[in-house]
């Protein structure tokens, strides 16, 4: 086994910790600054890779179905999740339409991609050696990754354009937005899962 | 990985820039016009973050209004403030107050995220708001000014190593052969081990 697996290594304060048996439901906390380390959540090992995986699968219709309609006296427009950037890129706000594109679209969806590949790769017996590499680029991915604030925004939209323009929510937005529900859920887990050592089925001895 | 690393000294000095360029970025992305909205029948408007949040606020939206204001106006500046905090304290009074300025570290990165709430609005409205003179939305270049705020205070936030905080070494070498040393830290005491919410 990785020795690495048995001790936690707090990421705020440096704290290195043995890493304790966590029954469900329990969290680690850092002895030093209170942080939490490890959660065992009271779903089974593989909610997680569920929880990736569905949103996943959600992320193609979100992709490709409505978004949003709009009507304004008789004229209908559909636009998709794509509708943000094109206005931005069309209006020459390019770079900016690039970082919309990668905070909502791309980022969330690189994430899930991860998730669903290392979570994938730690169920099996041996894990490939690359598992540590996506796990460190998935941390950094999703720093970017903001499906819930685009989806707060837009829900903004809907309440300033409220007088000016009809909108209805289309199935590409329920789908965005269960999509990154199941990114939360797959992330707070994947993020402190316990590992190694601690994630076995039986306490570790009392130690010596 | 980063946890193995020692403690980054320098990370502070480029966090520091990084913060810098955003406060100084604060003052277009605030005074400058974010969009443009143009409806049939009434006078073509330039708006800018605070008088986006104003409206709101007139047209009886009090609880949005109070949302956009927190999160486009109360979180960066917090933000920065926390940040210039962090640095200050990091580079003048290290060890003391580590605890809770640790916490502020976390607070800081875990709201920095949701000042990029403006950024998908006027992005959003100008792909939606498309109906030529009957009504239109164009994003207008505070925007771009407010979209560098976030994106340059992410970075400072990430940049920034909360281990130089502490002073006193953990009480455990870093190497994985010490993680034994520590063993009676967490797994016995029930303090350490909480029901999670
Ligand atoms: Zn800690």
């Amino acid at each position: 086994m990785n020795p690495e697996d048995s001790h936690l290594q707090c990421p705020l304060c440096g704290q290195s910790h043995r890493a304790p048996f966590l029954e469900p439901g329990q969290r680690a906390l850092c002895v030093r600054c209170g942080a939490t380390l490890a959660e065992r959540g009271r779903l089974g090992p593989d909610a997680a890779l569920v929880f990736a995986l569905t949103g996943l699968v959600l992320a193609l219709p979100s992709l490709l179905l409505p978004f949003v309609t709009l009507t304004k006296v008789g004229n209908e427009r559909t636009v998709l999740l794509s509708g943000g950037v094109e206005g931005l890129w069309m209006s020459g706000f390019g770079l900016l339409a690039s970082l919309v594109l990668f905070c909502g679209i791309l980022a969330p969806l690189g994430l899930l991609t991860l998730l669903v590949a290392v979570l994938w790769a730690e169920t099996r017996a041996n894990p490939v050696e690359w598992h540590e590499t996506l796990r460190h680029w998935a941390h950094g991915v999703e720093r970017w990754a903001m499906p819930e604030v685009q989806i707060l925004g837009v829900m903004v939209a809907f309440f300033k354009l409220g007088t000016v323009v009809n909108l209805s929510v289309g199935p590409g937005l329920w789908c965005y937005g269960a999509a990154s529900l199941f990114t939360l859920l797959a992330w707070r887990r994947f993020s402190l899962q316990p590992r190694g050592q601690q994630a076995r089925a039986t306490p570790a001895p009392a130690s010596a | 990985m980063k946890a193995l690393r020692p403690p980054d000294r320098s990370s502070a000095t480029h966090a520091a820039a990084l913060a810098i360029s955003a406060v100084i970025m604060l003052v277009p992305a605030y005074s400058l016009p974010v969009m443009h909205l143009g409806i049939a029948g009434q006078v073509a408007s330039d708006t800018t973050i605070l008088s986006g949040i104003l409206q709101l606020w007139r047209d009886g939206l009090g609880g949005l209004a109070a949302i956009v204001f927190t999160a486009s106006f109360l979180v960066p500046l917090l933000k920065l403030a926390g940040l210039g905090c962090l640095l200050v304290a990091a580079r003048h009074r290290p060890g003391s107050h580590a605890r809770l300025l640790t916490r502020i570290y976390g607070a800081v990165n875990f709201i920095g995220r949701w000042s990029m709430l403006d950024v998908f609005l006027v992005a959003f409205l100008s792909g939606a708001v498309r109906f030529g003179k009957l009504a239109s939305v164009e994003p207008r270049p505070g925007i771009l000014a407010f979209g560098a705020v976030v994106v340059l205070t992410m970075l400072a936030t990430h940049r920034f190593d909360p281990r130089i905080l502490w002073t006193e070494a953990p009480s455990a070498g870093s190497g994985p052969d010490d993680a034994r040393a520590v063993q009676a830290a967490v797994p016995r005491p029930s303090a350490f081990l909480s029901p999670s919410s």
